[in-house]
């Protein structure tokens, strides 16, 4: 298979690394007129003044950002139809659209979108624990996801409004919104409290979400650029237990190691001291969330069927939750005074 | 691959009380120099990494050899295998006879030792998406396992095999027309059989593909393990013949051909194996370390073997293992 990636951001290489180790891949090729083509990468680059040979590739990877990823995602569709698309997809809900409109007229597409959270090896093992075999049904679910953004925050694509659509709920919340629909199904924003309240570049650094599942069980997303410490931690509170998803194996370590907490309930019958059950922690030393996600779609490609994660209903529903967190939520605040 | 640490916790005297081990230990060092006496083979190549295997030391008289690549621990001369067999199968008796200690503590046991292990199983089988499989569990038989792996209702079938028939079955890689099992069970099987290999290739052997195996070990890697050192009351053969680092367990996991799904060491007993030596050897020499680590509060001893337990320094390790689907597994 021959893929070409459209950006060569953070994404972009991850992609690239993903794809260097897929067996099926004969040729990756990248396109992004904004980069120097590394010396050490010869041939990688497609020129910049040159247009896209669409006919020779099989599948396209759009790692932009999201002022560009509409307009791509459409045009690589039509020309290709074959497409994963880094989330957000899109800068808004009119983004969105254009693209799943395109995708709907485009018979025997592919298309999957970069939700590579649900495959982390935390959140597997955490759907694998609940429900009838497990700790029983979930009774609510909690999220935390957040960064402390930095000093070139400020200047960062992501935290202009032109060009991202949104701040730190479309960038990172959106991963959580979509877990939360994997655990929970069909959710619907109950309240929204969005606040620009340190950065002050204009999108919210902190969103604060209630929502609720079509069977009524309650969801919480804090996502926060204001969270010194990085943090990633998905609660899922069930019948018989609990269990704890957090820490990233991310590149830099700085989210923790992954771990999966998991909680038995115990009573007074079963327990010394009540509230304080015993406890199994789980450590993950390996995520292969990354190739998982690009094996799927390049699998799916191979075997002409639509992808099993990523798609476009997964990509819809969160994006109508951001939609719906922003329209509930108040302007956002100033941005407090900093010395 | 996934590690774990548990917050259950039991005390010493409820599976292998220290003080009741040493008539049982006297038995099984006496045995062992019985059957050896008939004639012994020496072994040379470490079971775990195949390196040439060094001089190390002695348990009362009967030599141990390392593994320079593991740092692992090895009964350095076997008997036949037969005679090894039928020695496991006579310790095995005496263990859970009026003078063993087993059987008084059988409840206590099957609460700590079995049901802890039937849920990590359970657990793991959830994770690993395997519904109701077939299980192999090679132990020396009678097995106290089998029975309650039977009642679990975890699997369609139960399959209790010995350990030494299975390692030494005439084609140890062919399934011998026993069909297939998608899990295996060695309940440190590998720290007492006389060829570890050729257990584990005898189980790969009755694996279907993607099928996992469930391995526990005494590691001579584990903090008490480490400490004692040559005065480790639980290092003795034959329940020690094979006595792994967690490194020299991935490795012979590894070499047989396996992928590590877990590695864990998830005991609980570590001061309180240190503490229990103490107690019967007062000239016990501790670091000032140790001896910091044994006098602290309960607190400080939570969180210390917590510590043990996370970083794979406690001397119970835990392992899953998959046999690969194919080649790219």
């Amino acid at each position: 298979m021959n893929c070409l990636i459209f950006g060569y951001g953070y994404m972009g290489k991850i992609r690239h690394q993903a794809l260097k180790q897929h067996p099926d891949v004969r040729r990756i090729a990248v396109f992004d007129p904004a980069v120097d083509p590394p010396a050490d990468q010869d041939g990688l680059f497609l020129p910049a003044d040159q247009e896209i040979p669409w006919d020779q590739f099989d599948a396209v990877f759009v790692c932009t950002p999201n002022n560009v990823t509409t307009d791509l995602c459409v045009e690589a569709l039509r020309k290709c139809g074959r497409v994963f698309c880094e989330k957000p997809p899109g800068r808004n809900w009119e983004d969105f659209c254009r693209i799943a409109e395109t995708a709907r007229k485009t018979p025997g597409h592919v298309l999957v979108f970069g939700f590579n959270h649900r495959l982390h090896p935390s959140v597997q093992a955490a759907k694998s624990l609940i429900g009838k075999e497990g700790l029983g049904e979930v009774l609510y679910v909690k999220g935390t996801y957040g960064k402390s953004g930095g000093l070139k925050y400020r200047e960062s694509w992501r935290n202009k409004p032109e060009i991202s659509g949104g701040g730190i709920l479309l960038d990172q919340g959106i991963h959580m919104l979509h877990l939360f629909a994997y655990f929970l199904g069909k959710l619907q924003v109950a309240e929204s409290l969005l606040t620009d309240s340190f950065w002050g570049c204009g999108v919210e650094d902190n969103a604060f979400v209630l929502l609720r599942s079509q069977q009524g069980v309650p969801a919480f997303l804090h996502s926060s650029a204001t969270l010194w410490k990085h943090t990633f931690r998905l609660e899922i509170g069930c019948r018989d237990g609990y269990l704890i998803a957090s820490g990233l194996l991310s590149r830099t370590g700085s989210y923790g190691r992954e771990q999966l907490v998991i909680g038995r309930r115990q009573f007074e019958d079963e327990a010394m001291a009540l509230g304080n059950p015993r406890e199994e922690i789980v450590h993950f030393d390996r995520d292969d969330s990354w190739e998982l996600e690009v094996k799927e779609f390049l699998t799916a490609i191979r075997e002409g069927r639509a992808a099993l994660h990523g798609t476009l209903e997964d990509a819809q529903h969160a994006m109508e939750l951001v939609r719906d967190a922003y329209a509930l939520s108040r302007q956002p605040t100033p941005a407090a005074r900093r010395d | 691959m996934r590690s774990i640490q548990t917050q259950f916790t039991f005390p010493l005297s409820s599976v292998k009380p220290l003080e009741r081990l040493s008539q049982y230990r006297a038995y099984c060092l006496e045995a062992t120099r019985n059957v050896c006496r008939k004639g012994v083979h020496r072994r040379e190549l470490s079971p775990a990494s195949g390196a040439k295997l060094e001089a190390a030391g002695e348990i009362a008289g009967l030599p141990y050899s390392r593994c320079p690549a593991t740092g692992s621990l090895f009964l350095s001369e076997l008997p036949d295998p037969a005679e090894w067999a039928t020695l496991l199968s006579h310790v095995c008796g005496y263990r859970r006879s009026p003078e063993g200690f087993h059987r008084e503590l059988a409840q206590s046991r099957a609460e700590n030792v079995y049901v802890p292990k039937l849920e990590w199983i359970q657990q793991t089988l959830q994770l690993q998406g395997l519904s109701r499989p077939k299980v192999l569990e090679a132990a020396t038989p009678p097995s106290d396992l089998a029975p309650l792996l039977l009642q679990s209702g975890l699997f369609s079938d139960v399959e209790s095999a010995d350990e030494m028939d299975l390692a030494h079955s005439a084609n140890a890689r062919e399934t011998n027309g026993l069909g297939s099992v998608e899990a295996a069970v060695l309940l440190e099987s590998l720290d007492r059989v006389d060829d570890p290999v050729a257990l584990l290739n005898a189980v790969e052997g009755r694996l279907a593909p993607g099928g996992l195996l469930f391995v526990t070990a005494l590691v001579c890697s584990g903090f008490d393990a480490e400490a004692l050192g040559w005065k480790n009351l639980y290092l003795y053969p034959p329940d020690r013949t094979n006595f792994f680092s967690l490194g020299g367990l991935r490795l012979l996991l590894e070499r047989a051909g396996f992928s590590l799904i877990e590695v864990s060491t998830p005991g609980v007993l570590d001061l309180e194996i240190f503490e229990a030596h103490l107690r019967m050897d007062p000239d016990l020499s501790l670091s000032p370390f140790e001896k910091r680590i044994l006098e602290s509060d309960p607190e400080t001893r939570r969180a210390f073997q917590s510590f043990l337990q996370e970083r794979g320094l406690s001397s119970f390790a835990r392992i899953v293992a998959k046999k690969p689907r194919g080649a790219s597994e």
